[in-house]
């Protein structure tokens, strides 16, 4: 019986740290499909402690559950996506504060603040003495994108 | 023949239904013709007053018909029931002392209820027949008066309510119903008061003679209720319980509250009646009341309305027997009212003016017989108040004719030697003014000698005795004004002011008919009932007054009257013609004269003093309305500062708390999503806890 605790235990510490992970992901990120992953993230949380209760009583109801969560989340993921896929068409954008329009009248928008300003020139690196050969990079491999 | 019932009930049913007509048709269909409801309303409503006059004189010539109890009815009276207008069950409460004050079978709690009875009795169907009489006159006359005025219509539908709310008033048989109709001819004073109200200083008489009647009524309302709880009823008939001037109240006149309780009753109903009456120190709105259409000045404030108080004083006389001290100051205001009225009246310059400070004096004539709380002297105040609605109206038609011809001017200093213009005004109106100064054989002789004479029956009382010189002065001072008013208006040289284009308006046969049938009668009324005697006799079978030749004794009235009938008649009648010849030698000699005596009583301060009016109006202005104005103005501000600024502070609070919670609302998802783990955790914490 002690075991059947412990791996209650253990399902439910799971559960709730992907639930946390998932609740912390949606408020601080604001990319959209980051904060999708995230909600579905704790579904999943969810859906395991269900799982391990469901072991823990020997009742099949809260599997079921499940299952019908999975399907759920699966038509949520399709209308979801195609959600984002709209807003990210109309404003270029992935950013949830794009769309903010729903605000109180006469209440400034949310702005990000401004960036802070680009160092004027780069920064000196210290000049180290080469250790090793540098390896032999061609022209046609080096059409990689820097910044992503 | 219809019976009382009928009659009573038609007499106010008429006017009021010619009121409504002329109210709801009068400025579309009726137009020029909205004289019509009233005249035939108020005509009937006249007739069958009359009717009903000669309806009660046979009962009372009848006396064994009305006793249906086992004791003689005192005096005559029929009651008409028409229908419960209020009952509250159990709400008199009598106090511990007052069983033995009002009777043995008061014990217990009693029923409020107030019914539509009316009554007939000698001194209603004295004041109907009055009432009546002079309103269709003053409409007969104001058909020519006011014509092309354009509230016509309107002029004739307050008329009307306004003979309704009288006759009604004279005709109820409860203090509440009494003092409903109190109001509404109260009511239409101010309405045809302001009748031009877009002129100011209508508007502002209106409002001073509602205010002013304010105080009375007020008076009045407290002597209602302090009759409630001192008989626990408000009828002057028997119900259930005894009425205040009911068969068996009269029967038994030891159940009559004595001692401060019936004075202070008596002063609260006589403030009512100062009010009304405009007697002294209430008098100041009567004489402003003149800004109203002449004939409204004839009929309300000189005729009828304000003989409502002589009216309410005479029906109340068994309460005012029981209090002394009441009585007394009825005569002094009456007397004191009539001395300074008529002083007032000798140096006014507006003839209407003049005519109304004529009025005050002459209610204060009343009032000073009524004090005098005995059957004749009651009896010779009505019977003064029944002349004095003859002549009065006359005097005023007649200034309304003078106004009408001079295109509006009042003053007389602006016109004079009227007589060969306006002959048929000439007369009438030296007929008025002959009965007004007392002069044999016109109806005022008579009537004022009735009241001198009570006077002098009473002269073994220092005050009486007093009162008595009072009135004889009075009767000096009336003479001379009047005819000073008369000479300056009707003789001397010939003077038109500019307003009269140098042509009298002819009045309209409709303006001359009134005045002829008032002067006749103001010949006429006061020698016919002296001769025949009837008057008193009559008046004397009200149950009210009837009680009072019980209580005060008869017996001495025979010698009493025939040895006043030699002295009084010759006093006044020299002092009148004394008064006559005054006005006659200064007004009538030459010019200078009239100048002299005002610069000799100026030089004695007395011609300001007559001629400001005694500076009431100053003294009222500045201890009564510049304070209340100061009040005013005081609690306008705390209106607005306080009051509003409360008010306006609640009124900013969900603004404040909307202000401070909309940013909140900033549209940014993760916003809300972290608001609402917020809340969530918050949840979870109290739940925790």
């Amino acid at each position: 019986m002690d075991s059947e605790l412990a791996l209650l235990n253990d399902y439910l510490i799971v559960g709730a740290l992907l639930f946390g992970i998932g609740m912390i992901g949606f408020v601080s990120r604001r990319n959209m499909i980051v904060m999708f992953l995230a909600v579905e993230m704790m579904l999943q949380g969810v859906s395991l402690s269900l799982v391990a209760w469901s072991r823990f009583h020997n009742d099949f109801g809260g599997q079921m559950l499940v299952i019908f969560i999975i399907a759920v989340a699966a038509a949520e993921a399709a209308v979801g996506l195609a959600l984002v896929l709209v807003l990210a068409r109309r404003s270029g954008k992935l950013d949830i504060t794009v769309w903010q329009q729903l605000r109180e009248a006469n209440q400034p928008p949310f702005q990000d603040p401004p960036l802070p300003p680009e160092p004027a020139q780069p920064p000196a690196w210290p000049k180290l003495t080469p250790a090793g050969l540098q390896p032999e990079v061609l022209p046609q491999q080096t059409d990689y994108r820097p910044k992503v | 023949m219809p019976n009382i019932p009928t009659l009573l009930i038609l007499i106010p049913a008429l006017p009021l239904a010619a009121a409504l007509l002329t109210a709801a048709l009068g400025k579309r269909l009726l137009r020029g013709q909205s004289h019509l409801p009233t005249v035939l309303g108020v005509g009937l409503s006249c007739l069958l007053s009359l009717l009903l006059v000669f309806q009660v004189h046979r009962g009372v010539q009848q006396p064994g018909q009305q006793q249906t109890g086992a004791q003689p009815q005192i005096g005559y009276e029929q009651l008409t029931r028409l229908w419960t207008w209020a009952a509250v069950d159990n709400a008199y409460a009598p106090a511990a002392q007052s069983s033995d004050s009002v009777g043995p079978q008061q014990s217990g709690g009693r029923d409020f209820q107030v019914e539509m009875v009316l009554r007939a009795d000698p001194l209603t169907a004295v004041m109907l027949a009055t009432v009546t009489f002079v309103s269709l006159l003053v409409v007969i006359y104001s058909i020519g008066y006011m014509h092309g005025d354009p509230g016509y219509w309107r002029f004739f539908s307050y008329i009307a309510l306004f003979v309704f709310s009288m006759t009604m008033l004279v005709s109820v048989s409860n203090f509440v119903l009494l003092y409903i109709f109190w109001e509404a001819v109260g009511l239409c004073s101010y309405l045809l008061i302001g009748f031009w109200f877009h002129k100011p200083a209508a508007a502002a008489a209106g409002k001073k003679a509602f205010l002013v009647n304010r105080i009375g009524d007020c008076g009045l309302a407290l002597a209602l209720y302090l009759l409630w709880t001192t008989y626990g009823t408000l009828n002057f008939h028997d119900t259930s319980v005894p009425g205040i001037l009911g068969q068996s109240m009269l029967g038994h006149p030891e159940l009559y509250a004595g001692g401060g309780v019936a004075t202070a009753i008596c002063l609260l109903l006589m403030l009512g009646a100062c009010g009304k009456s405009a007697q002294f120190p209430l008098h100041v709105w009567l004489p402003d009341a003149m800004e109203g259409p002449t004939p409204v000045s004839a009929l309300i404030h000189a005729a009828t309305m304000v003989t409502a108080g002589v009216y309410l004083v005479a029906r109340c006389m068994p309460l005012f027997v029981a209090s002394v001290d009441a009585r007394h100051v009825v005569a002094l205001i009456g007397g004191l009212t009539a001395l300074t009225a008529a002083l007032i009246a000798l140096t006014q310059t507006d003839l209407k003016r003049i005519l109304a400070y004529s009025t005050i004096s002459q209610l204060g004539y009343m009032f000073l017989a009524l004090g005098m709380g005995t059957l004749v002297g009651t009896t010779a105040g009505m019977f003064h108040l029944f002349t004095h609605a003859f002549f009065k109206a006359l005097l005023f038609l007649g200034a309304g004719s003078v106004m009408h011809a001079m295109g509006g001017v009042i003053d007389i200093r602006q016109f004079g030697g009227l007589r060969h213009r306006l002959p048929a005004t000439y007369w009438t109106f030296l007929f008025g003014c002959l009965a007004l100064a007392g002069v044999w054989p016109f109806a005022g002789f008579y009537s004022k000698d009735a009241i001198l004479a009570e006077l002098l029956r009473g002269a073994g009382d220092p005050l009486v005795a007093l009162l008595l010189w009072v009135a004889l002065f009075t009767v000096f001072l009336t003479a001379f004004y009047t005819f000073r008013a008369f000479f300056v208006t009707f003789h001397g040289r010939e003077q038109l002011p500019a307003e009269a284009e140098h042509h009298g308006h002819r009045p309209s046969s409709s303006m001359i008919v009134p005045l002829v049938i008032l002067a006749v009668c103001s010949l006429v009324v006061g020698a016919y009932f002296e001769w025949t005697e009837g008057f008193a006799q009559f008046l004397a079978a009200t149950p009210s007054l009837a009680y009072l030749g019980g209580a005060t004794g008869a017996a001495s009235d025979e010698a009493w009257s025939a040895a006043a009938r030699q002295i009084v008649p010759i006093w006044s009648t020299l002092v009148g013609l004394s008064g006559i010849a005054l006005a006659a030698a200064v007004y009538l000699g030459p010019r200078g004269r009239a100048q002299w005596l005002a610069a000799a009583t100026d030089r004695m301060g007395l011609y300001q003093l007559s001629y400001r009016r005694f500076f009431v109006d100053e003294i009222y202005q500045f201890f009564v309305v510049r304070p209340m104005e100061a009040l005013a103005r005081l609690s306008y501000w705390i209106d607005r500062a306080v009051i509003d600024g409360l008010v306006n502070v609640f009124g900013m609070l969900p603004r404040l708390i909307g202000a401070t919670l909309r940013p909140l609302q900033n549209g940014l998802v993760p916003f809300y999503a972290l608001a609402m783990l917020l809340g969530l955790l918050a949840l979870l914490g109290t739940l925790w806890m």
